[in-house]
């Protein structure tokens, strides 16, 4: 599964406001429902409070990546959000972030969402791509630079 | 985590003191101005004044970004409503509540129902400290006994003596001398001071051992430490409140109970609630009153009344004249050492049995049960091992191979209801729940980061 048929430009955000961990899972699941109406907001909160609970998905270098599984939910679905403010998330490094990669997937998750997880981690293990990606307010930049295929 | 602690009484002073230590951003309201200045004297904390249960209040207190409420101010009503405002107004996602009426508490459709208080975990110290008496009635000799995996395996502290078979002899032999028994000891201390247990450590007299073994198997593992004081059968209660009249019901089919209450229309309601108990009117510090109840014939002297003072003195009155141990509830938690140890044979608070409570769900991870020993310093946990070989760092690996912070024991499992020793070869399972002891509690940050999953788990 390649990156850009989960995130579409509609979901690619910045300069939105931090406050906590807490408020910004607040705000995506709010807005992740009015994109996408069959998803029940109060659902994808609690579904990613219970995942974040299990161990935090904060990678490090200012990275999150919050996943869960969701009802009513045919195919994976990508938001990212750049923060306008770094926000604490109980990341391994301790570090404070402000790139944020949500992903939802189905109930019935499989190897092929283990691996879009994994291919996020990695791309955002690349410290140019996070360099550009702070410094960008474009979104299509934004979009692009996220989506574009890894060179092999 | 950002917690808010309403209430800077007891509980909630020693839950911020635990928690200010770990990394937490923590925020304690209360509407006594003096008692928030004491507790920020001493910690790192934020303070808000007011009353707890307020909309304004608790967004002052950071509310929207807060992830766990913990009310535990004196009024159950402040603390639920506290609850519910979380709830509708900040979307809280975890709010714990102290609720100690039991005519709130015995209506099953109030919590965590569609129309009710939408509260995530309740707490009643009463229950608390009820269970926890009675577990130290199951076992005469301990002093500390704690369930995990709803009471298949108990960690149990006992004070070597002479006439232990296992006293001057090395851990080792324990094997020898129980062949059909299996146990850990997770802990040992001697002087105060923490020993982590090896094979080769002898076992000395007044060591206080911590071991753990499956429910069945408790007896025969601390017969090895000291001669086993005879099962208990006459109980005497001191104080018929709340706690007394608990733990009466849940003795009285077994031993028989005696429970000394001051007022005399308690006293009527009581005979009228108990079935066995033999209710008696009068203060637990009349020396005639014990004396015509022949106290040097019970087992146990139990005196749980509100009275610090009370307590302490009817328990000394009562082991002077014979009672073969006496127990008693503190409220002030700072006395708790002072009291034990003495002629109390064991000192408890309410305070700090319902610590233990609280911090289970406080901790990340899955972990399930959380017991605060010694003061505060150790801890004790149970935690469910998730995940496969690749998201979790301690699931399909052997106990040897993990690599635990110093003075962290894994003391043993329990899979699908079965109670398996921790053995350096046993491989750990996704579901398994693990038990660990740890000697410094600070290392629980490291023991949380070892369950937690990566990034990988869905």
């Amino acid at each position: 599964m390649q990156i850009n048929e989960i995130l579409t430009l509609e979901r690619t955000l910045f300069g939105v406001p931090g406050g906590s961990k807490k408020r910004v899972l607040e705000y995506f699941s709010k807005f992740i429902a009015q994109q996408i109406p069959q998803l029940d907001a109060e659902e994808v909160f609690s579904r990613l409070i219970a995942r974040e609970k299990l161990g935090s998905t904060g990678i490090g270098q200012g990275v999150a990546l919050p996943h869960c599984r969701i009802s009513h939910c045919d195919q994976a679905v990508g938001t990212f959000i750049r923060l306008r403010d770094k926000i604490d998330f109980d990341a391994i490094d301790g570090q404070p972030v402000d790139l944020i990669f949500l992903l939802l997937v189905p109930e019935e998750a499989n190897e092929a969402h283990l691996q879009t997880l994994a291919l996020l981690a990695e791309r955002f293990s690349d410290e140019e791509l996070r360099k550009e990606l702070r410094k960008t307010d474009q979104p299509e930049q934004l979009h692009q630079l996220i989506t574009a295929p890894i060179p092999s | 985590m950002k917690i808010i602690i309403l209430g800077a009484g007891q509980v909630g002073g020693t839950l911020a003191e635990n928690l200010a230590g770990e990394e937490n951003d923590i925020t304690v309201v209360d509407s006594d101005p003096n008692r928030l200045r004491d507790l920020q004297n001493k910690l790192d904390i934020r303070i808000i004044q007011g009353k707890a249960s307020f909309p304004a209040v608790l967004r002052q207190a950071g509310c929207e970004d807060a992830d766990m409420l913990i009310a535990v101010t004196n009024s159950d009503e402040v603390n639920m409503v506290a609850c519910q405002v979380a709830h509708a107004l900040f979307n809280t996602p975890t709010k714990i509540a102290r609720v100690r009426s039991a005519a709130y508490l015995s209506r099953k459709g109030l919590f965590r129902t569609e129309r009710g208080f939408d509260i995530d975990v309740l707490i009643s110290p009463e229950q608390v400290v009820t269970n926890h008496i009675r577990r130290l009635i199951e076992y005469p000799g301990a002093l500390q006994v704690l369930d995990f995996a709803g009471g298949l395996v108990q960690l149990v502290a006992v004070r070597a003596h002479h006439g232990g078979p296992l006293i001057g002899q090395e851990l080792s032999a324990l094997r020898q001398h129980i062949p059909n028994v299996d146990t850990r000891v997770a802990a040992i201390y001697r002087q105060n001071q923490a020993l982590i247990p090896k094979g080769n450590t002898v076992i000395q007299v007044d060591d206080e051992v911590f071991f753990l073994a499956a429910r069945q198997d408790i007896r025969a593992v601390m017969s090895e430490m000291r001669r086993v004081d005879h099962s208990y059968k006459r109980i005497v209660i001191a104080g018929g409140g709340n706690i007394g009249e608990r733990l009466a019901e849940s003795l009285e089919h077994e031993y028989q109970v005696k429970l000394i209450e001051y007022s005399p229309q308690r006293c009527t309601e009581l005979a009228d609630k108990l079935e066995r108990t033999v209710v008696l009117n009068g203060t637990a510090t009349d020396k005639n009153l014990l004396q015509e109840e022949s106290i040097e014939d019970a087992d146990i002297f139990c005196a749980v009344t509100n009275d610090d003072e009370v307590n302490i003195m009817s328990s000394m009155l009562a082991k002077r004249m014979g009672a073969g141990k006496v127990m008693t509830l503190i409220n002030n938690a700072a006395y708790v050492d002072l009291v034990q140890g003495g002629e109390v044979d064991i000192a408890f608070s309410p305070q700090l049995a319902t610590i233990g409570s609280l911090l289970t769900h406080i901790r990340r991870g899955q972990v399930k049960n959380v017991h605060s020993l010694r003061r505060g310093a150790a801890e004790a946990i149970e935690a469910v091992a998730i995940g496969d070989e690749k998201s979790s760092k301690i699931v399909g690996r052997a106990i040897e191979q993990i690599i635990l912070p110093e003075g962290v024991t894994i003391g043993a499992l329990v899979r699908e209801k079965e109670v398996l020793i921790a053995h350096d070869d046993l491989v750990i399972r996704s579901g398994d729940q693990v038990i660990l002891f740890l000697v410094d509690k600070r290392k629980i940050r490291e023991v949380e980061q070892l369950f937690a999953v990566g990034i990988t788990f869905i």
